[in-house]
């Protein structure tokens, strides 16, 4: 009798060389693309040159430049420009160069297809997860080793099952739904585990909320995080590629999959959420930290810095201005995105409304550029971390937040709960989905 | 059991260093904060603990550590700075209940071992003198006097370790 199996095994079975060593919990599993970016990639240059590293065949290679992106000291600019220029000497491709963020050019490249294995220099690959394929982070030194052998080394894990179900109610987004996720499974309740993700909600989670879901996985220590593929990702895969929508049935996991847990979260009674400063589990309703002064608040990142969030924002601050003082930066997560914001007209909004909107890039996020913290300044944030130090100074504090809250705080200049606004101001608050 | 200074080849798989106790969910962030980020090792080693405040830790005496941590050591970001950070500022191995996954696979590829512990770390002393000894699998404090066993090592990061890192494994897997 054939073994019931889960998305993940399906995914990993049959690409599976064995064991790297007799008796190893570790197999040589194939890969089908390998992301890597400027900061990290660059640590592994003088290895690869050093040791005469071979590198795989460029079908297989998306390198971003999204870190440093553009460079904001001498050294970084160093760093960068040895990046570009080595992939220059090794005519490896340059397209995807600062368009966008990896995990987000990732989900918009048409190599990314469900069923796929994926894996990248960065934590945050777990993202490309949403389109239901098999995608995890690897420090440089491990992706040296995958470019070199084709194959990642991989613990094949066990996977814990989260069914979502009600309909998500207007206005709560991706974020909420990852913090939600956060809360219920700890820092490292998904340690050593995939997550596969279930969508019973009626196609009201679209795909830019499904991103920001597996993006954050890593927070609860996931190894990766995939949906099911369903009719969202056929959507979402015609509306990229066009063409017929492709069989995905395939992808189902079997009945009486064996799975390591199972979880359910009803996302019809979710209210807005935040992970209160110092850890991304430590989550609480908007309520409960309202009114505290913030002086940052940024929408971006791999975890919140796509056309849905930048709408949603758009849609608070629409005809209004940002609190005297406090800063509002927006960067949008690829140039695909910067350019539909613009089309729908979100970018001008937001700008109308004194955003600071950046080019395309990590920025804020990692304490990288373009919105650092001071001691004692209080961000609210669309991004994936909040410890000590991860936008500046370590005690500088981060709240996590959905892209409406943080435009709606951004208003005040308080943390603020985007249902409490006056009737008036929700009148557009019903983003398209 | 106490440490032979250096040990001879016979005795190289006991590895000596004092307790750098921390805590749970220490993330790569708290390790080695971004602002840290570098191609030179000078301002690698500068940001080593830098974001628990405890930058002094990082005497340049050659003094060697074994870290004893709670759960989740080395959680969150991918960068290997931090545990190129961990590995220059002399720490030359990792206990924990439970470790981050990218951070152990890192920390494994670049010859610093993660141990998986069994009993409780609660004993364990800051700057105590520790002795682990890989080939019984085991974490010797108290001079003696405290033994803490250790899940013996997957084969696969054995191998790794005993080549000194992934891609000098790779290397004589290639020969
Ligand atoms: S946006 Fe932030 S979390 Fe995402 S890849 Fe860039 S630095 Fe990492």
């Amino acid at each position: 009798m054939p073994v019931a199996s889960t998305l993940v095994e399906k995914i990993l079975a049959p690409r599976s060389r064995g064991p790297v060593v007799p008796g190893s919990r570790y197999h040589a599993v194939e890969v089908d693309l390998v992301l890597a970016h400027d900061a990290t990639f660059t640590l592994g240059i003088e290895r690869i040159e050093r040791l005469g590293l071979p590198i795989l065949t460029p079908e297989k290679l998306l390198f971003a430049a999204d870190h440093f992106a553009p460079p904001s000291s001498p050294e970084r600019a160093a760093i960068l420009g040895r990046y570009v220029t080595f992939l220059g000497e090794r005519a490896l491709p340059r397209d995807q160069l600062f368009r966008g963020i990896s995990h987000q050019l990732a989900v918009e490249d048409p190599r990314v297809r469900p069923g796929r294995v994926v894996v990248g220099a960065d934590s945050h690959t777990t993202m490309v997860g949403a389109l239901g394929c098999f995608a995890t982070g690897f420090g440089t030194t491990d992706i040296l080793g995958v470019l070199a052998t084709g194959t990642a080394f991989l613990e094949i894990p066990p996977s814990i099952e989260l069914i979502l179900r009600g309909v998500l109610p207007t206005g709560i987004e991706g974020k909420d739904l990852a913090l939600a996720m956060l809360a219920a499974l700890g820092e490292d309740g998904a340690l050593g585990h995939a997550l596969e993700l279930h969508d019973h909600t009626g196609g009201s989670i679209d795909f830019d909320a499904r991103c920001a879901i597996t993006n954050q996985a890593v927070e609860a220590g996931a190894t990766s995080a995939a949906f099911v593929p369903d009719a969202v990702t056929a959507g979402i895969l015609h509306l990229r590629d066009g063409g017929a929508p492709p069989d995905l049935d395939r992808w189902a996991p079997d009945a009486g999959a064996n799975y390591a847990r199972s979880l359910v979260i009803d996302v019809a009674s979710l209210p807005p959420l935040v992970a209160r400063p110092g850890s991304p589990a430590d989550v609480v309703p908007v309520d409960a930290v309202a009114g505290e002064p913030i002086h940052q608040a940024f929408v971006g990142s791999c975890a919140g810095g796509r056309l849905t969030e930048l709408e949603a924002a758009a849609s608070i601050l629409r005809g209004r201005r940002v609190a005297p003082g406090v800063r509002l930066v927006v960067t949008p997560a690829s140039e695909q995105v910067w350019r539909a914001a613009s089309r729908s007209g979100a970018l001008g909004t937001l700008s109308e409304a004194g955003a600071l909107v950046t080019n395309p890039s990590c920025g804020a996020c990692g304490g990288i550029d373009k919105g650092l913290l001071a001691a004692g300044e209080l961000c609210i944030s669309t991004s994936n971390r909040n410890g000590p130090g991860r936008m500046g100074h370590r005690d500088g504090r981060i709240m996590l937040a959905s892209a409406a809250t943080v435009a709606a705080s951004a208003l005040t200049g308080r943390v603020t709960d985007p249902r409490t606004l006056a009737r008036s101001q929700l009148a557009s608050w019903d983003v398209p989905r | 059991m106490t440490c032979p200074s250096p040990p001879s080849p016979s005795e190289q798989r006991l590895l000596c260093g004092r307790a750098l106790v921390l805590g749970d969910h220490v993330n790569a962030d708290l390790l080695h904060p971004p602002a840290f980020f570098s191609l030179d090792v000078t301002r690698l080693r500068a940001g080593f603990l830098a974001g628990l405040g405890r930058e002094t830790d990082a005497s340049s005496d050659g003094t060697t550590w074994i870290v004893v941590a709670g759960r989740n050591f080395g959680c969150g970001s991918s960068r290997e700075t931090t545990v190129d950070a961990l590995r220059r500022g002399g720490v030359v191995a990792v206990v924990a209940p439970s470790f981050g996954r990218i951070f152990r696979r890192t920390a494994a590829a670049l010859g610093v071992p993660c141990f998986v512990s069994q009993g409780s770390l609660a004993e364990v002393l800051p700057d105590e003198e520790l002795v682990l000894d890989a080939a019984l699998a085991c974490l010797v404090a108290g001079g003696g006097a405290r033994r803490i066993a250790l899940e013996a090592p997957d084969p696969f990061l054995e191998a790794v370790h005993a080549a000194g890192g992934l891609l000098e494994w790779l290397g004589h897997r290639r020969s």
